[in-house]
C-alpha cells in the first residue's frame, strides 16, 4: 500500500512521530425469524485510524474512506494541537514478529450459502427439543486484514477470520439463548447451539420460586464473564488504576481471588479469536498474568499510561472498531485454575443474567436477575427455578470462589469454564 | 429508477456525517479528534424476502452501475426462503427543529475549555477521580426507494457527561451526569452538572445497603422512564412479536395494567430521540402501547406491520449504514393527578428509588431488571435514610397492574439504547410514580 508510505512521510514533516492503522474487511450474514432465513447481508468495510505525537501532545483521527487520508491527518494533527502535553517516550521500533496468522484460517469464506448452512444446521440441533420454538438467530461469516505502520518503520501485517452462530428459542414464556464462535467453521458448533438454545427453553418451563437465603452457585462461563468484565477487569486496567477509579489500586502484591484462581491475557493462544503478536499501538505482546493463585501480580498498561505511571507498556492496547482508538484492554482472557467435577454437589445453576452493566464498577456491588437458573442434583441440571435475583459484591466473591468446571469456552474476548461460589445471596420473589 | 424483475421493492439509505469527541480526565485533555464517516444500506426484497448490501464511501451511482448493485442485492436475497409483505403507511417528512447555538460555529478549544470547566466543578472535597466527555454527531441522511420516494436531512446531536468518585476509607462511589440534546450547543455555563456528580458521589460515601425483597416503592421520573422503556417499550416491538418473543404478543386489549397507566413512544417529540421520518421513509407518529391499562398498539417498520398488524410504522430507525430495526424513539409514561405527598403517603413504608445506572429485559420471558443510582427508605410517607445499589426487577404483566399513582410533572431523560448490535439515541421519562410490591434487589442483611 503505497499511500501509507506517502501517509508517513507527509505526517513526519509535520509531527514528531505517528503511526497509521488500516483496516479492510468483508463479511456475509444471515437471519433467522422462526425457522426461516428471512435475510442475507454481504458488507465490505474500510477503516484508517491515524495517531500524530508532537511534543508530547497525542492527537487522532479515523475515517472509513483511506482515500481520504490527507483529511484525516490534517484533522489528527489539530486535535493533538488541543490535548495536553504528556511525558512520552516514542512509539515503538520494529522487531522480527512469528508471520504465522494466529487468528485466522484461510478456508474461511464469507459465502451467503455457507451461512444458510450453519442456519441449517443449528435448526437440526434445534429439532431435538420440539417443545420449544425458535424465535430468531443468525449466522456470519467476515475475514479482515490490518495493515500496522509507524514511522519508526514498523510494517506489520494481520489477518483475522471468524465465524458465529446464534439462537433464541422460546417454550410458553420460557426463553433460551445460546451462541457460538470461533475462528474456523470446524470450531463451531452450530448443532450442539441449536439444541442447547431449544433445551434452555424447554427445561426453564415451569420454574419453581426459590426462597431468598444463601446459596452455593454454579456461574456459567457466559454469566461470570459477564459480571466479570463489566466489574472487576476494568479495575485492571492501568488507566483507573492511575486515576483512582480501581477497587485494585495499591494491592500489587495482596490475595484478591481465592487461591485456586489464575487469570491471565494469553494473546499467542493458536485458534483463540482474539490472538495476535502485536497490540493497537504496534508493541509485542506477552503473557500477563494479572491474578495468580489468588494473588494480585499486575495491571494492563498502553504506551501514554505507561508513562504517565512510570512503567512499560504490556502491548494491552486494543481498538474497538477500526474508527477506535487504542485504549486498554486484553487479547484473550483467561480464566484458569485446578479442574474439578462442580456439578456433583447440590447447587443452583444460573446460565446467565439480565442487567450486568448495571452493576457498581467502583465497588462492586450488584444486584441482577438470573436466567436460566436449575438446581443442580447428581451431576446434572434438575428442577428448573423460576427467576430471582442474585446480589452481593463481585470483589468479595472472588474470595470465595470454591471451584472450577472442567470445560472451558470462549464467551466473547474470554476464556474460561463454569465458576462454583459458595455462599451467594438470592432474592426469591 | 426502473422496477427489476424479481425485485419487489429497494431502498437505499445513506449517512455521511463526522463525530467530534473531546475526552478530560482529572484536568488533563485525553484525547480530542474528528471521525468522518460515509456508509450506505441497499436493501431488495424479493420474492422469498431480503438482501442487504451494507457499502463504505458509497457515491451515487445511476443507469447501468446502479442496476448491477442491485442486481448483486437481488442476488443475496435468493439466499432467504420467508414470507415478507411490505405494509403501506404515509411518507411525509418533519422539520428538525432548530437549534439554539450550532456546534459548528463553536471552535473545538472553546468547547474543550468550556468541558474542562465542568469537569473541574467536580472537584469536591474526597473527590479523588473526575472524568467528562463531549460528544458531537452531525449527519446528513438520504433516502430513496423503488417507489420514488424520496428525503434527506441533516441532524445534529450532542451532549456531555461528567463523572466524579469519591473515596473515604475503602469506600468508592460515584456520581455521573449526562446530558445530551438535538436543540444545539448545551456545554455553556453547565459547571451545575459536575457539581452534582460530586455532590451524588460523596453523599453515596454514607448511604446504606438496602435490603432485598418485596416492597412498596416511589419510582422517581428518570426511573420510571426506565422501567417503560424496559418492561414494556421493548416487548412492544413488532419484530419481537413477530417472532413470537415477546410476552405482549397476542394480548391486543388485553387489561396489563390499571385504568390510570397509558404507555407512549413518540418519535415526534423534540427530544433526543426525534426523528424527522423513519429509516423506511415512513412518516412517523405518536404510538400510545399501553391506554388506560390496556395493550393498545405494537411499534412497526412496514413488514411488521403486514405480518402483525395493530400499530403503527414509522418506527424503524438505523445507524449509519446499518439495517433498519423496529426501535423505541422517546418513550413515557403519561401523567396522572397525584399530587408528590399523596404518592409518599400511599407508599407509606417502602423504598425510593432515583437515576438511573440502566436497564435489560428479557422479552419473551417478560422480566426485566434495572438498578437505581441511589434511592431513601421511605418510613411513614418520609423519606429517611440514603441507600445505594438498589435494583429492580419484575414481571412485565404483573408488574403494571402495581402502578397506582401517576404524578403530575413529566421529565424526560436523553441516553442510548443498544439492540441487534445498533446504538440509537433515545430518551425516557415519566412523572414520580408509585409501584405497589416492587421486587427490590440490593446486598443488605437484616
Amino acid at each position: 500500500m503505497a499511500w501509507i508510505d506517502e501517509l508517513l512521510l507527509e505526517g513526519e514533516k509535520r509531527v514528531d512521530e505517528l503511526e497509521v492503522y488500516s483496516f479492510s474487511g468483508t463479511s456475509t450474514s444471515a437471519e433467522l425469524k422462526q425457522r426461516r432465513v428471512s435475510l442475507c447481508t454481504s458488507s465490505v468495510e474500510t477503516g484508517l485510524c491515524i495517531r500524530t505525537i508532537d511534543k508530547g501532545r497525542i492527537g487522532s483521527s479515523s475515517t472509513n474512506n483511506p482515500k481520504e487520508w490527507r483529511a484525516c491527518l490534517d484533522a489528527a494533527i489539530a486535535g493533538g494541537r488541543l490535548a495536553t502535553p504528556q511525558e512520552w517516550k516514542g512509539l515503538p521500533d520494529p522487531v522480527v514478529l512469528p508471520k504465522e496468522d494466529l487468528s485466522f484460517d484461510p478456508t474461511v469464506s464469507p459465502d451467503p450459502e455457507i451461512t444458510r448452512d450453519l442456519l441449517s444446521q443449528m435448526l437440526e440441533g434445534a429439532s431435538e427439543h420440539p417443545d420449544a420454538t425458535v424465535t430468531s438467530g443468525g449466522a456470519g461469516i467476515g475475514i479482515g486484514e490490518i495493515t500496522f505502520a509507524n514511522s519508526h518503520g514498523i510494517r506489520y501485517l494481520s489477518r483475522q477470520s471468524e465465524v458465529s452462530v446464534s439462537l433464541e428459542a422460546i417454550s410458553g414464556q420460557s426463553t433460551g439463548y445460546e451462541f457460538d464462535h470461533a475462528v474456523s467453521r470446524t470450531l463451531v458448533n452450530p448443532e450442539k447451539v441449536g439444541e442447547q438454545a431449544t433445551f434452555l427453553a424447554a427445561r426453564s418451563a415451569g420454574g419453581k420460586d426459590i426462597p431468598t437465603g444463601d446459596y452455593n452457585v454454579i456461574f456459567s462461563p457466559m454469566a461470570y464473564a459477564d459480571l466479570m468484565s463489566n466489574i472487576f477487569v476494568p479495575a485492571l486496567s492501568g488507566r483507573n488504576v492511575l486515576q483512582n477509579r480501581s477497587k485494585l489500586a495499591g494491592r500489587i502484591g495482596e490475595q484478591v481471588c481465592a487461591p485456586l484462581l489464575s487469570l491471565y491475557d494469553d494473546p499467542h493462544r493458536k485458534g483463540a479469536e482474539r490472538s495476535t503478536w502485536f497490540d493497537a499501538e504496534g508493541t509485542p505482546t506477552r503473557r500477563l498474568d494479572f491474578v495468580k493463585d489468588g494473588t494480585l501480580e499486575m495491571f494492563a498498561y498502553d504506551l501514554k499510561t505507561a508513562c504517565r505511571a512510570g512503567t512499560e507498556s504490556t502491548g494491552s492496547a486494543i481498538r474497538a472498531g477500526f474508527g477506535g482508538l487504542p485504549a486498554i484492554g486484553h487479547h484473550n482472557f483467561i480464566i484458569d485454575g485446578k479442574r474439578e467435577e462442580i456439578f456433583d454437589e447440590p447447587a443452583v445453576y444460573v446460565h446467565s443474567v439480565v442487567g450486568a452493566h448495571t452493576a457498581n464498577p467502583m465497588s462492586g456491588d450488584f444486584s441482577v436477575e438470573m436466567s436460566n437458573p436449575f438446581c443442580v442434583k447428581d451431576g446434572a441440571l434438575a428442577e428448573p427455578i423460576r427467576g430471582a435475583m442474585i446480589t452481593g459484591n463481585f470483589f468479595d466473591l472472588q474470595k470465595q470462589v470454591a471451584a472450577l468446571g472442567k470445560e472451558s469456552r470462549a464467551v466473547g474476548s474470554y476464556i474460561l469454564p463454569p465458576v462454583k461460589i459458595n455462599n451467594v445471596r438470592i432474592i426469591g420473589k | 429508477m426502473s422496477e427489476k424483475p424479481g425485485i419487489r421493492y429497494y431502498d437505499l439509505r445513506q449517512t455521511s456525517g463526522q463525530s467530534t469527541h473531546i475526552d478530560v480526565d482529572n484536568g488533563v485533555i485525553e484525547s480530542a479528534g474528528t471521525t468522518f464517516y460515509n456508509k450506505a444500506v441497499i436493501r431488495v426484497l424479493g420474492p422469498r424476502g431480503w438482501g442487504i448490501l451494507q457499502i463504505d464511501n458509497y457515491s451515487p451511482l445511476s443507469g447501468k452501475k446502479f442496476d448491477e448493485l442491485l442486481a448483486s442485492a437481488e442476488k443475496l436475497a435468493l439466499v432467504p426462503d420467508d414470507t415478507v409483505n411490505l405494509g403501506d403507511a404515509p411518507r411525509t417528512i418533519r422539520k428538525v427543529p432548530g437549534v439554539k447555538e450550532d456546534c459548528r460555529n463553536v471552535s473545538i478549544e472553546e468547547k474543550a475549555k468550556l468541558l474542562l470547566a465542568v469537569e473541574k466543578a467536580a472537584d469536591q472535597p474526597l473527590v479523588t477521580s473526575r472524568r467528562a466527555n463531549y460528544l458531537e454527531r452531525i449527519e446528513n441522511v438520504t433516502f430513496m426507494d423503488s417507489s420514488g420516494s424520496e428525503y434527506s436531512y441533516e441532524i445534529c446531536r450532542s451532549g456531555f457527561s461528567v463523572m466524579a468518585v469519591a473515596s473515604r476509607n475503602g469506600t468508592v462511589q460515584m456520581g455521573y451526569e449526562p446530558d445530551h440534546t438535538i436543540h444545539g450547543f448545551n456545554l455553556r455555563h453547565r459547571e451545575d452538572k459536575g457539581h452534582k456528580a460530586a455532590e451524588m458521589a460523596v453523599s453515596l460515601l454514607d448511604a446504606g445497603m438496602a435490603k432485598g425483597g418485596k416492597m412498596n416503592a416511589v419510582l422517581d421520573p428518570e426511573l420510571a422512564g426506565v422501567l417503560a422503556h424496559e418492561a414494556v417499550g421493548h416487548a412492544s416491538e413488532g419484530d419481537l412479536i413477530e417472532e413470537g418473543n415477546s410476552v405482549l404478543k397476542g394480548r391486543s386489549g388485553e387489561k396489563i395494567g390499571n385504568d390510570i397507566l397509558t404507555i407512549v413512544d413518540d418519535p415526534t417529540l423534540h427530544e433526543f430521540g426525534f426523528e424527522p421520518v423513519d429509516a423506511e421513509g415512513i412518516a412517523v407518529a405518536r404510538t400510545e402501547i399501553i391506554r388506560a391499562g390496556r395493550v393498545n398498539a405494537f411499534l412497526h417498520n412496514r413488514q411488521t406491520l403486514a405480518a402483525v398488524g395493530n400499530g403503527v410504522a414509522g418506527h424503524a430507525r438505523a445507524m449509519a449504514g446499518e439495517p433498519p430495526l423496529v426501535r423505541m424513539s422517546n418513550t413515557f409514561i403519561e401523567t396522572g393527578d397525584a399530587t408528590d405527598d399523596e404518592i409518599f403517603s400511599e407508599c407509606k413504608n417502602g423504598i425510593f428509588l432515583a437515576g438511573s445506572r440502566g436497564g435489560q429485559v428479557d422479552p419473551g420471558r417478560g422480566v426485566f431488571q434495572f438498578n437505581a443510582e441511589y434511592g431513601y427508605l421511605i418510613e411513614n410517607g418520609e423519606k429517611t435514610r440514603m441507600v445505594r445499589d438498589v435494583s429492580l426487577s419484575g414481571e412485565i404483566l404483573s408488574t403494571l397492574h402495581g402502578i397506582l399513582l401517576c404524578g403530575k410533572n413529566r421529565v424526560m431523560h436523553s441516553g442510548y439504547c443498544g439492540k441487534g448490535g445498533q446504538s440509537v439515541p433515545v430518551s425516557d421519562g415519566a412523572p414520580l410514580v408509585f409501584l405497589r410490591d416492587a421486587v427490590v434487589g440490593g446486598s443488605g442483611l437484616d
